[in-house]
């Protein structure tokens, strides 16, 4: 399960970053706190399948498809 | 002079405190081609330079890079007494990645680091507090709780930072070695063993969110802020820009009266007060237009401005962020083609910029009120809520808008090659709503002015005195007989097909450098002194003169979409890096304009 599929006000935890994204958007995902076995909140789901605003650690973020998709969640949470 | 550098991640505050340490006078320095600007300002005996906020020290864009260099630069430079980094307390384990990274980098080049846990108050607001005495001992590096906005801790962080930087002290810890993954986790056990209760923090944000980026309510109230935004542009400014205009007329009319009739006066009138002065009535506009996208900004609104507007924006091949450059077009492409430097991906900066021209800004505004009032009947609908002269005003910049996105969409089609390389994703951070403060938005706004006169006014200036020389010479105020008569004599065949007769096409050709001189020039040549203040009259002039509609609809598309403005094609060749893309969209969207305006005075008839 990847980040993007996430329903709005559900819990999880960040499993692992997709190889497919270059390493200056992985490791800046690390920096704002996209790492394993960190918990994440999805805040909510835009329309139109708009960017999803998630909470992780102590900020809110909103990412956009071609990103949240590469975010892969771990099974249970 | 010793210099103290102020970093931090972005909405910690840092642009309030460097206010705070530095007063009201500071210097900015921007760098062409990036956003990079860097503010100094004096604080007793020190430079004190405000570093653009970063989330890392690996750059992400080509902007974070040349910030990331600088700093490297500065701190290599013997001057640089100390490093002050500002972090966000109710946002303790973020601030501190960029902290601790910070940190290690001031260890590497010996120098020494404090640090202000600024916001301080917010926290203390929820009955907590961070123990700033074991977190310096911790982090081994001196640690001041403050609040940059309710001014605690303020007095004691500026009595101890001369000591301070007088007498550098090297960083003393165990982890300015570790790796990076090493100091996330750091900064991860430091956020858990400091930092307060995050659901706290985030509970009133994640509550106006739920009402400010509601599907429905957020649309609405999303609109409702444009529209206020857009009211603030035309009417609130205007007084200010009648000032500005009142206040050259008088001086114009005091330094002529000094020069008396002749050649002297009259380059001073029309180059001088005419050319350059028309242009500086749009200064408090573009002051005003700051101001309140200062204030969204600030607050943190912009930000979901962005995030509404990513999806609808994405089918044009443009991201969320570019809908402020755009929203700010409707003002002056020139500090909207620079606010396009908060787009993320290059490709869509590059986009954003193109097409940013094709905003209706308020240099059209005295066109579009000539041409609407010589074409359009003032009649009342609907008990007066429409208006036949405003409903055509609302379709001049409709149409700019969606010429915009066709051409995003084209530019999008052609570039989508090299799309999945050079694409980065849209990532935003939704900071905390916080009210604005005053003094770093009294400087924003004074800067922009600053900045769009230093900018435009050589190329205005110059493109005056050329215009002024070949409309006044050989025959001495003789138009008709002018050198630039003789042009446009010579060019009438071009405008023919757009039914106008060469006195429409030199105004055209004149207005080619900068737009607002078409009403002007139009009214010399219709025999009217002060055309510029008095629309009515030239209006009247034109209708009897006998203008078709065909022909005076195609005038005004020509004008929504030509690129009549060498102080923008200034600012695109400074920003795109290529004259080739400056001049080229200047040609482009000349011809399509022509185009349109043949079309419709054809059509139309």
């Amino acid at each position: 399960m990847t980040l993007w599929e996430m329903k709005a006000k559900s819990h999880a935890h960040i499993d692992s970053i997709c190889d497919s994204l270059t390493s200056a958007v992985a490791s800046r995902l690390a920096e704002m706190g996209f790492t394993a076995g960190q918990p994440v909140i999805c805040v909510r789901r835009s329309p139109l399948q708009g960017p999803l605003v998630v909470q992780i650690g102590d900020c809110v973020y909103s990412l956009e498809q071609a990103v949240a998709s590469k975010i892969r969640l771990s099974q249970l949470s | 002079m010793k210099k103290i550098i102020l970093v931090g991640k972005p909405n910690c505050g840092k642009s309030l405190l460097f206010n705070q340490l530095t007063g009201l006078r500071q210097k900015v320095a921007n760098f062409p081609g990036v956003t990079v600007e860097l503010k100094s300002g004096q604080f007793n005996d020190f430079e004190v330079i405000d570093f653009p906020g970063t989330y890392s020290l690996h750059s992400l864009s080509k902007d974070e890079e040349i910030a990331i260099d600088k700093l490297n630069e500065a701190l290599t430079d013997d001057n640089t007494a100390l490093l002050v980094c500002v972090l966000d307390a109710t946002r303790l384990e973020r601030s501190l990645v960029f902290g601790l990274q910070a940190q290690a980098l001031a260890h590497r080049h010996n120098k020494s680091i404090v640090f202000a846990l600024n916001m301080i108050d917010e926290v203390q607001r929820f009955g907590l507090d961070i123990d700033a005495d074991k977190l310096s001992k911790t982090l081994g590096s001196p640690v001041f709780a403050l609040s940059a906005k309710a001014l605690t801790g303020i007095a004691e962080f500026k009595k101890a930072l001369p000591t301070l930087a007088a007498n550098p002290a090297a960083v003393n810890n165990s982890f300015s070695h570790l790796d990076e993954k090493q100091l996330l986790q750091r900064s991860r056990d430091l956020g858990g063993e400091f930092a307060v209760n995050v659901d706290l923090v985030l509970k009133n944000q994640n509550r106006i969110d739920a009402f400010l980026l509601n599907n429905v309510l957020g649309g609405v109230a999303f609109l409702a802020i444009m529209f206020f935004l857009f009211q603030s542009i035309f009417t609130w400014a205007t007084p200010l820009m009648d000032g500005v205009e009142t206040i050259i007329a008088g001086t114009a009319m005091a330094v002529t009266s000094f020069t008396g009739e002749g050649i002297v006066s009259d380059f001073l009138n029309d180059a001088i007060f005419g050319g350059l002065g028309s242009f500086l009535v749009f200064v408090p506009q573009i002051m005003v237009l700051t101001l309140i996208i200062g204030l969204l900004e600030d607050s943190g609104y912009l930000a979901r401005a962005a995030l509404i507007c990513h999806k609808p924006l994405s089918y044009f091949g443009l991201s969320g962020r570019s809908f402020i450059p755009y929203l700010s077009g409707h003002a002056c492409a020139i500090p909207a083609i620079m606010a396009a430097r908060t787009i993320e991906s290059p490709r869509k900066r590059l986009i954003t910029m193109m097409t940013i021209p094709l905003m209706s800004c308020s240099a059209r505004l005295p066109v579009y009120a000539l041409l609407i009032a010589v074409l359009i009947p003032e009649n009342q609908y609907l008990f007066g809520l429409f208006n036949m002269q405003g409903v055509a005003f609302f379709g001049l910049y409709f149409f700019g808008i969606v010429v915009a996105l066709i051409i995003s969409l084209i530019l999008n089609q052609m570039t989508a090659k090299d799309k999945e390389l050079s694409d980065m994703p849209f990532i935003l951070e939704l900071p905390t709503y916080r009210l604005p403060h005053w003094k770093p938005l009294i400087h924003k706004v004074l800067n922009s002015g600053a900045q769009f006169i230093k900018r435009a006014a050589p190329i205005i200036f110059f493109v005056s005195l050329g215009i002024w020389v070949l409309g006044y010479f050989p025959q001495d105020g003789d138009l008709q007989e002018s050198y630039l008569g003789q042009i446009g004599h010579f060019v009438e065949p071009i405008f023919e097909p757009l039914g106008l007769d060469w006195r429409y096409g030199v105004a055209i050709i004149m207005s080619f450098l900068a737009r607002e001189v078409f009403v002007g020039a139009l009214g010399t040549m219709f025999g009217i002194a002060g055309a510029d203040e008095n629309i009515g009259g030239l209006a009247a002039n034109i209708q009897a003169d006998g203008l078709t509609l065909g022909a005076g609809i195609g005038l005004l598309l020509f004008y929504v979409v030509a690129l009549q403005c060498v102080a923008t094609v200034a600012v695109l060749k400074a920003e795109t890096g290529k004259a080739r893309i400056a001049w080229g969209l200047y040609v482009a969207y000349g011809i399509l304009a022509y185009i349109i305006a043949a079309v419709a005075a054809n059509v139309i008839g």
